[in-house]
C-alpha cells in the first residue's frame, strides 16, 4: 500500500506493507536518524514524536501514522543542538547510537514536566537504554541542560 | 506480522461489521504486532473511533478501549479517585514511548498473563463493555474469554476505590515475575494476582476469609495472604519458578492489604 | 518510580594534579562529533550502505548439533529478486577463527566460514542475497535443509571426555601449543605453579575454599553487527564494518578466502558500542562472499535476535579458589582452578581463561605459593568470545569472594585483609613473568599503584565502618555494604602494536592518522589530545582520521584496554618525532642549528630572540614557497609496550536486600580508580561508570538461558533485559592522582576495569547482610530467597 507521511513538516509518499512498523518505513525513506536497536520495543533508540508525543517507531504501525505529524530529531535540530552541547560536555554521548532517540525523549520531558527531580528524570527516560554510559553522565548533562534552559 | 488487508473504519458499526462478518482482527495499540509471526488477513484499526477517553458517567469511570497507558498514569481523574494506583500499576512497563502506544483495550482483549494492568482492573471489579452493548465482568472475561469475535469498546470502573498494587521484577524494565492488587470496595475486599505467569485471577477464598472487615488485624491479613498463595496455581518460566512465585506472594499481598487498610 | 534515593549526592571532582601540569591532556575535551551523533546524522555502517546493495540473510541452524545432509536452494532461487544462495560447498575448506587477535592467534582454527556441521542453534548454514530485505528474508525461509540431528553437549561440566565429540573433523588445528585436544572436547588448557601450593596450604593455619559459577553474558551494544561490501574501481574488495579490529578482519578474511591481503580494504565507520562483541568476524565473510560471487555490493545488519543467538557471549566459568593464610591474615598460598565454557568454537578460549589468573593473582603478591590451571571446554552453545573484563571479571569474582571468606574466618575487616596482602608501587609479582596472553608473560615492576589512596577515599565516600556493615531499615529490609578491589592491564605487551602518522598541513594544522578504533569510547578525541599536547597546539589544529586499512597506519585494534596506552604512545612518539622534524626544517630555513630553535607551540623562535616564524607561515613555506627545499613534513611511529601497567580500583557497594522476596538493589556504588593520568577525565569516568553498570547487570540481572534442547530462551531484550536508568541508585566514580612513567603523559587504561568488581562486591555485601555466600550468578530474587530459605532450614 502507499501511505502519505508528514515527517518534520514534509509530506512523503511511501510504499509500505500493511503490517510494517514506522522504523523501517522511515529509514527506507531516508530518515536515518531513526535507529534500529532492539526490534522488540525495549531500547528507545527508534523514538520519534507522533503528534508531539514520544513513541517507539518500531512498535508503531506505519499505516496508522498517516495523517499525523511525525517528528524525528532532525525536526527539532535547534533544540537538539542545545542539548547535545550539554551531553558532549559530560562525555555522555559515547557511541551515540542511542542519542537521537534519547535526545527526543529529553526534549519531550522538558515540555511535559516542570522542573523534574532526579527520580522523575530517571523515570521519564527509563525507556531509553544506554549500554555505554551507566547513565550517570547523561543525568549530569540533563540536569545542567534543564538548569540552563530554566535560567 | 504480515497484514494482508488494512482497514480504517469510520465508525463503530463499520468496525463491528468488519470484525463480525469479515473475521477482521481489531488492532489496538499494535505494539505486539512486530514480534508476532502470524498472518492477519484483515486488520481493523480502532484508532480514530473516539475510543480515547477517561470520564465519569452514570456513577462509573469509563475508560475507552484506545486509551493509552500513558493517559492512565497521567489522568487527574484517576488520580483523584484511586490515588497513585494506576501510576504504580503501569509505570514499570518499559518506557513512556511504549506507554504512549499500548492501550487498555489491547491489554484487556489480549488477556496477557504478564499484564500489570489487568490485575489492577480485576481487583477494582472492572467491567468490560463490548460493542454494541454486552457487559461482562473483567475477571470472568479474562478467565473465560468472550466466546467469539468481539469489539471491545470500554472498561467501566467504580467511581472510586482504595487499592494498592505490588509486584516483583528482576529488573525495573523487565516483565513482572508476579503482581497483585488489593482493593477495599466499601463492603468487602478484592485481591487479584497476575503474572503467575498465567493470567490474572481473583483470590476468592482469601477475599471471603477477610469478609467485610474494613480494618483486619495484622494476623488476619497474614492468614489471608497465605490463603491467596494456597488457592492459586503457579507456573514456571524463564524468570522464576512456580515455587518462588508461591513463596513471595504472601508478602506482596500482605503489603498491598496493609497499604489499603492503613 | 523507585521509592528510595541514594544517600550519596553527586560528588564534585577534586582537581587532578595532571590537569594543572598539562594544557590539553588531563582536560575534559568534548568529542567533536557529538552533535552530529545526537542529530542522528548518517554515521554507522548500516546508514552508509549503498542503495543498490543486495540484502544478505543467513539461514541458521535450528539444531544444537547436526550434520547437514543436503541443502536445496531451488525454491529460494526461484523467487524473483534472489541473487544467490551460497552454502559450505561454496567456501574454501580453510579452518579459521573468528577471533580478532594477534598473528598467530592463540585461538584454535576450528571453524569454517560455512561448514557441513552446525554446532549450536543459530550456526550459519547458508547465505542468501536478494534485491530487498523482504525478499531475502522470504528466500532464506525457503531454503530447504536436511539435517542428521546429533546429540548435543550443553552442560559444560559434562563436556570433558564426553563420548559426544563436538569437533571430530580433520584439519582443524591450534596455531601454537594451547592445550588443544578436540577429541576430549578441550579447546585449550593451561597450568602453572609458583612454589608448592599443596604444601603451603597444608601448612597454613587458616584455609578457605570458595567456588563461584559466573554465567555467560551478552554485550548488547545498541548497534547490531553490520557490514557492507563492494568491489572498487581497482577490482579490490572493500568491506565497511562495525569492527573493533580492521587489520585482524582483513587478515582473517584473506585467510578464509585464500586472497592476497592487498586485494582487501577494511573500513570502520562510527560504531554503536563494542565491549568486545565486535572483536570478531561475524558478518564480514558473508557480505564478502556475496559481493565476490555477484560482483554487486552487499549489506547485512543482524537482527537483535541474531546478535543474541549467534554472536559471542562472555565465557561461563566455574572458578574454585583456595587460600591459605597465617592467623594475622598474611596470605601464604593461592590456588585458582578454572573450568571455562567456550561454546561451539574456541574463540579467545585460552586467553580469557588465562586472564582469569594473570590479571587477578598479582593483586595479592605476598603469597609464596600460587597455582593456576584448568580447562576450556567445547559445548553446543553459541561461542564465547571477547567481552570487557575478559576473564579477569570471572577470576576476580572467585578471588574476591574467597578473600572476604578469609576475612570472616579471621574476624578481620576485609579492607584491612586486602591492604595487608595487596600489591604496592615498586613491587612485582612472579605471575606477570609467567602468565601472558596465551604465551609466557613479561616481567614487570609496578611503577604506579595507588590502591591505598583508592581504598582510603572509597571508604570515606561509602562511610565504611567494619563493625556496622549491615542495618535493618524496615522490617525485613536490610542495607549492607561490601567491597572488592581490582586490576586490569593496558594492552598486551610485545604483542599489541599501534601506529600513528601525523602530517603537517598548509594552514598550520595537523592530520593525525591512526589505525586505532574508536568504539564510542572517545579514543579519536583522546589520541588528538595527546598529539595536541605534544605539538603545543589546540585541539582544533588536529584532524583525526582512523581505522581504515588503506589510509591509516597499522593498529591491532581496540581491545585489551590498549588504545590509550598502546595507540596513545604511538601518537606521542609520532608527535615528538614530527616536532623534531619541524624544528630541524625551520632551523635550516632560518640558518641556525636545531638546538637554537625554540618551539613554543604555533611559533618558532631562535634562542637569541632575533628571528621568529609562525607555524602557519612555515606551513605555506614548506609546501609552496621554498623551492627545492619544499617537502611534506610528517612522522610515522609505532609502539608496543614492553609491559602492561595495570590500572587499579577499589569498589564499595551498599545494597538493599528484601529478606521476604530476595530482591537485591544497588543503592550506592562507589569506585575510586587509578588509571594513571586520565587523558580525558570525563571520558575515563564515563568508561568506568558504564563498566560498573554492565558489571551490576551481570551480578544481578543478566543471564543467557537455554532450553533443554539448546535453544536460547533469552534471545531478545524482552527476555534479556539490560539495566535501565531506574535500576541502580547511584554510581560514583572518582579518579586519583597517579602517573605511569611508561604511559603517554602518565596514562594507563580505563576501558575494562570498571566492569570487574560488581559481581564480587555485591556478593560480599549480601554475605555481610545475611551471612550467606552466594556463588551462582546472577543473583536473581529467586536465587537469593531460596538461599535464605535453605540456610534457615539448616
Amino acid at each position: 500500500m502507499t501511505i502519505r507521511l508528514n515527517v518534520n513538516g514534509k509530506q512523503n509518499t511511501i510504499d509500505c506493507q500493511a503490517g510494517e512498523m514506522l522504523t523501517e518505513v522511515l529509514r527506507r525513506a531516508g530518515y536515518l536518524e531513526v535507529k534500529k536497536g532492539c526490534d522488540t520495543g525495549n531500547c528507545g533508540a527508534c523514538t520519534v514524536l507522533v503528534d508531539g508525543k514520544p513513541v517507539l517507531s518500531c512498535s508503531y504501525l506505519a499505516a496508522r501514522a498517516e495523517g499525523r505529524e511525525i517528528t524525528t530529531i532532525q525536526g527539532l535540530a535547534e533544540e537538539a543542538r542545545a542539548f547535545a552541547r550539554f551531553l558532549t560536555a559530560e562525555g555522555a554521548d559515547q557511541c551515540g547510537f542511542c542519542a537521537p532517540g534519547f535526545a527526543l525523549t529529553v526534549l519531550s520531558m522538558k515540555k511535559e514536566l516542570h522542573n523534574p527531580d532526579e527520580a522523575e528524570i530517571r523515570h521519564y527516560l527509563a525507556g531509553n537504554l544506554c549500554r555505554c554510559s551507566g547513565y550517570e553522565g547523561q543525568i549530569r548533562a540533563i540536569k545542567k541542560y534543564l538548569e540552563a534552559e530554566h535560567a | 506480522m504480515e497484514i494482508l488487508e488494512y482497514a480504517r473504519p469510520r465508525n463503530m458499526d463499520e468496525a463491528f461489521r468488519l470484525i463480525r462478518e469479515r473475521r477482521g482482527t481489531a488492532i489496538g495499540g499494535a505494539a505486539w504486532l512486530r514480534t508476532n509471526t502470524k498472518i492477519m488477513t484483515l486488520g481493523v484499526d480502532l484508532a480514530g473511533l473516539g475510543l480515547e477517553y477517561i470520564r465519569e458517567a452514570g456513577g462509573c469511570i469509563e475508560i475507552g478501549a484506545m486509551t493509552t497507558y500513558r493517559e492512565l498514569e497521567t489522568s487527574p481523574l484517576l488520580k483523584s479517585r484511586f490515588g497513585s494506583l494506576f501510576d504504580a500499576t503501569v509505570s514499570h512497563v518499559v518506557g513512556i514511548q511504549l506507554r504512549n502506544i499500548i492501550t487498555v483495550g489491547g491489554t484487556v482483549a489480549g488477556r496477557y498473563g504478564f499484564s500489570d494492568l489487568n490485575t489492577t482492573l480485576c481487583a477494582l471489579g472492572a467491567k468490560v463493555v463490548f460493542y454494541p452493548g454486552q457487559t461482562l465482568a473483567l475477571a470472568d472475561f479474562i478467565e473465560k474469554g468472550a466466546g467469539g469475535p468481539f469489539l471491545l469498546e470500554k472498561i467501566l470502573l467504580p467511581a472510586s476505590m482504595k487499592a494498592a498494587y505490588q509486584q516483583m521484577r528482576i529488573s525495573e524494565n523487565d516483565f513482572p515475575i508476579i503482581n497483585t492488587t488489593s482493593a477495599w470496595t466499601g463492603s468487602g475486599w478484592r485481591i487479584a494476582v497476575g503474572s503467575r505467569p498465567a493470567a490474572t485471577r481473583l483470590c476468592r477464598r482469601a477475599m471471603a476469609f477477610l469478609g467485610d472487615e474494613p480494618r483486619p488485624s495484622d494476623e488476619k491479613i497474614a492468614s489471608a495472604s497465605q490463603i491467596a498463595a494456597d488457592e492459586l496455581q503457579f507456573g514456571s518460566d524463564i524468570r522464576a519458578s512456580a515455587e518462588y512465585r508461591r513463596e513471595i506472594l504472601p508478602a506482596l499481598v500482605r503489603r498491598a492489604l496493609v497499604e489499603v487498610r492503613g | 518510580m523507585r521509592n528510595y534515593h541514594s544517600p550519596t549526592p553527586p560528588t564534585a571532582d577534586a582537581p587532578l594534579e595532571a590537569t594543572e601540569k598539562f594544557k590539553v591532556v588531563a582536560h575534559d575535551v568534548s568529542k567533536v562529533d557529538g552533535e552530529g551523533l545526537v542529530l542522528g546524522r548518517p554515521a554507522y555502517t548500516d546508514d552508509l550502505a549503498p542503495e543498490n546493495a543486495l540484502y544478505v540473510k543467513l539461514v541458521r541452524s535450528p539444531h544444537a548439533f547436526a550434520r547437514i545432509l543436503s541443502i536445496d536452494p531451488s525454491a529460494a532461487l526461484a523467487l524473483p529478486g534472489v541473487a544467490c544462495v551460497l552454502t559450505w560447498k561454496d567456501c574454501p575448506r580453510v579452518p579459521i577463527t573468528r577471533a580478532g587477535q594477534g598473528n598467530p592467534e592463540p585461538s584454535p582454527h576450528d571453524r569454517f566460514i560455512l561448514d557441513e556441521y552446525v554446532r549450536y542453534v543459530g550456526d550459519e548454514v547458508a547465505v542468501v542475497a536478494a534485491e530487498s530485505e523482504a525478499i531475502a528474508e522470504k528466500a532464506a525461509s525457503l531454503v530447504k535443509v536436511d539435517y542428521e540431528v546429533l546429540n548435543p553437549v550443553l552442560d559444560f561440566e559434562e563436556a570433558l571426555d564426553n563420548p559426544v565429540v563436538i569437533h571430530p573433523e580433520p584439519g582443524i588445528h591450534e596455531m601454537f601449543p594451547i592445550g588443544f585436544e578436540p577429541k576430549r572436547n578441550i579447546a585449550a588448557a593451561y597450568h602453572m605453579e609458583i612454589g608448592d601450593v599443596e604444601q603451603e596450604l597444608a601448612a597454613s593455619p587458616v584455609r578457605v575454599e570458595t567456588t563461584v559459577h559466573t554465567q555467560a553474558q551478552q554485550h548488547v551494544a545498541l548497534e547490531a553487527h553490520a557490514a557492507f561490501s563492494y568491489i572498487d574501481l581497482q577490482g579490490r574488495l572493500v568491506i565497511v564494518t562495525s569492527t573493533q579490529n580492521p587489520w585482524h578482519t582483513r587478515r582473517l578474511l584473506g585467510l578464509a578466502f585464500q586472497m592476497p591481503l592487498r586485494k582487501i580494504r577494511v573500513v570502520k565507520p562510527r560504531i554503536g558500542g563494542g565491549f568486545g562483541g565486535k572483536q570478531h568476524i561475524h558478518v564480514e565473510p558473508y557480505v564478502a562472499m556475496v559481493t565476490m560471487r555477484t560482483g554487486k555490493p552487499a549489506r547485512l545488519a543482524l537482527t537483535r535476535r541474531e546478535v543474541f543467538e549467534a554472536t559471542f557471549t562472555r565465557h561461563e566459568m566455574r572458578v574454585k579458589v583456595r587460600l591459605g593464610a597465617n592467623p594475622d591474615g598474611m596470605l601464604r598460598a593461592i590456588d585458582m582452578q578454572v573450568l571455562s565454557n567456550t561454546g561451539a568454537y574456541g574463540e579467545h578460549a585460552l586467553t580469557t581463561f588465562m586472564v582469569a589468573g594473570s590479571k587477578t593473582l598479582p593483586l595479592y603478591n605476598k603469597a609464596v605459593a600460587v597455582r593456576f590451571g584448568g580447562h576450556v571446554v567445547y559445548t553446543n552453545k553459541v561461542s564465547a568470545g571477547a567481552y570487557r573484563g575478559y576473564g579477569a571479571i570471572q577470576g576476580l569474582t572467585g578471588l574476591e569472594a574467597a578473600m572476604d571468606e578469609l576475612a570472616h574466618k579471621l574476624a578481620m575487616d576485609p579492607v584491612e585483609l586486602r591492604r595487608k596482602n595487596m600489591l604496592h608501587e615498586g613491587e612485582t609479582s612472579e605471575v606477570f613473568r609467567i602468565m601472558g596472553e596465551g604465551t609466557e608473560g613479561v616481567a614487570m615492576n609496578i611503577e604506579s599503584c595507588k590502591l591505598e589512596e583508592c581504598i582510603a577515599r572509597g571508604k570515606e565516600l561509602i562511610r565504611w565502618d567494619p563493625d556496622h556493615l549491615v542495618r535493618e531499615v524496615a522490617p525485613g529490609i536490610l542495607r549492607a555494604k561490601g567491597m572488592a578491589i581490582a586490576m586490569q592491564g593496558s594492552g598486551i605487551p610485545l604483542i599489541d602494536m599501534g601506529s600513528a602518522r601525523i602530517e603537517f598541513q598548509d594552514g598550520g594544522f595537523f592530520k593525525l592518522h591512526v589505525g586505532a578504533t574508536d568504539l564510542g569510547t572517545g579514543s579519536d578525541t583522546i589520541l588528538a589530545q595527546i598529539a595536541a599536547e605534544e605539538l603545543g597546539v589546540d585541539m582544533d589544529d588536529i584532524v583525526v582520521h582512523s581505522s581504515d586499512t588503506d589510509h591509516t597506519p597499522f593498529d591491532v585494534g581496540a581491545y585489551a584496554s590498549s588504545t590509550t596506552y598502546v595507540s596513545g604512545s604511538a601518537v606521542l612518539k609520532a608527535a615528538r618525532s614530527l616536532k623534531a622534524k619541524l624544528i630541524e626544517a625551520v632551523a635550516e630555513k632560518l640558518g641556525v642549528a636545531p638546538e637554537d630553535i625554540v618551539y613554543k607551540g604555533k611559533i618558532f623562535m631562535t634562542t637569541d630572540g632575533t628571528k621568529e616564524l609562525s607555524l602557519d607561515d612555515f606551513s605555506y613555506d614548506t609546501l609552496y614557497h621554498d623551492g627545492e627545499k619544499m617537502k611534506t613534513i610528517e612522522a610515522t611511529e609505532s609502539f608496543t609496550g614492553d609491559k602492561s601497567p595495570p590500572p587499579y580500583l577499589a569498589a564499595f557497594v551498599e545494597i538493599e536486600l528484601d529478606t521476604e522476596t530476595g530482591k537485591v538493589d544497588v543503592i550506592d556504588y562507589v569506585v575510586v580508580a587509578d588509571v594513571g593520568t586520565p587523558i580525558n577525565p570525563k571520558l575515563a569516568k564515563i568508561q568506568i561508570e558504564g563498566g560498573v553498570l554492565q558489571g551490576i547487570g551481570m551480578a544481578l540481572y543478566e543471564d543467557v538461558r537455554y532450553s533443554d534442547a539448546g535453544h536460547m530462551l533469552s534471545h531478545t531484550m524482552m527476555t534479556y533485559p539490560i539495566p535501565s536508568r531506574e535500576d541502580v541508585g547511584r554510581i560514583t566514580v572518582e579518579i586519583v592522582d597517579s602517573y605511569e612513567p611508561s604511559g603517554p603523559f602518565g596514562a594507563k587504561s580505563a576501558g575494562e576495569i570498571g566492569i570487574d568488581t560488581p559481581p564480587p562486591a555485591i556478593a560480599n555485601a549480601i554475605r555481610n547482610a545475611v551471612g550467606i555466600r552466594l556463588t551462582e550468578y546472577p543473583f536473581t530474587p529467586e536465587r537469593v530467597l531460596m538461599a535464605l530459605k535453605a540456610a534457615k532450614a539448616k
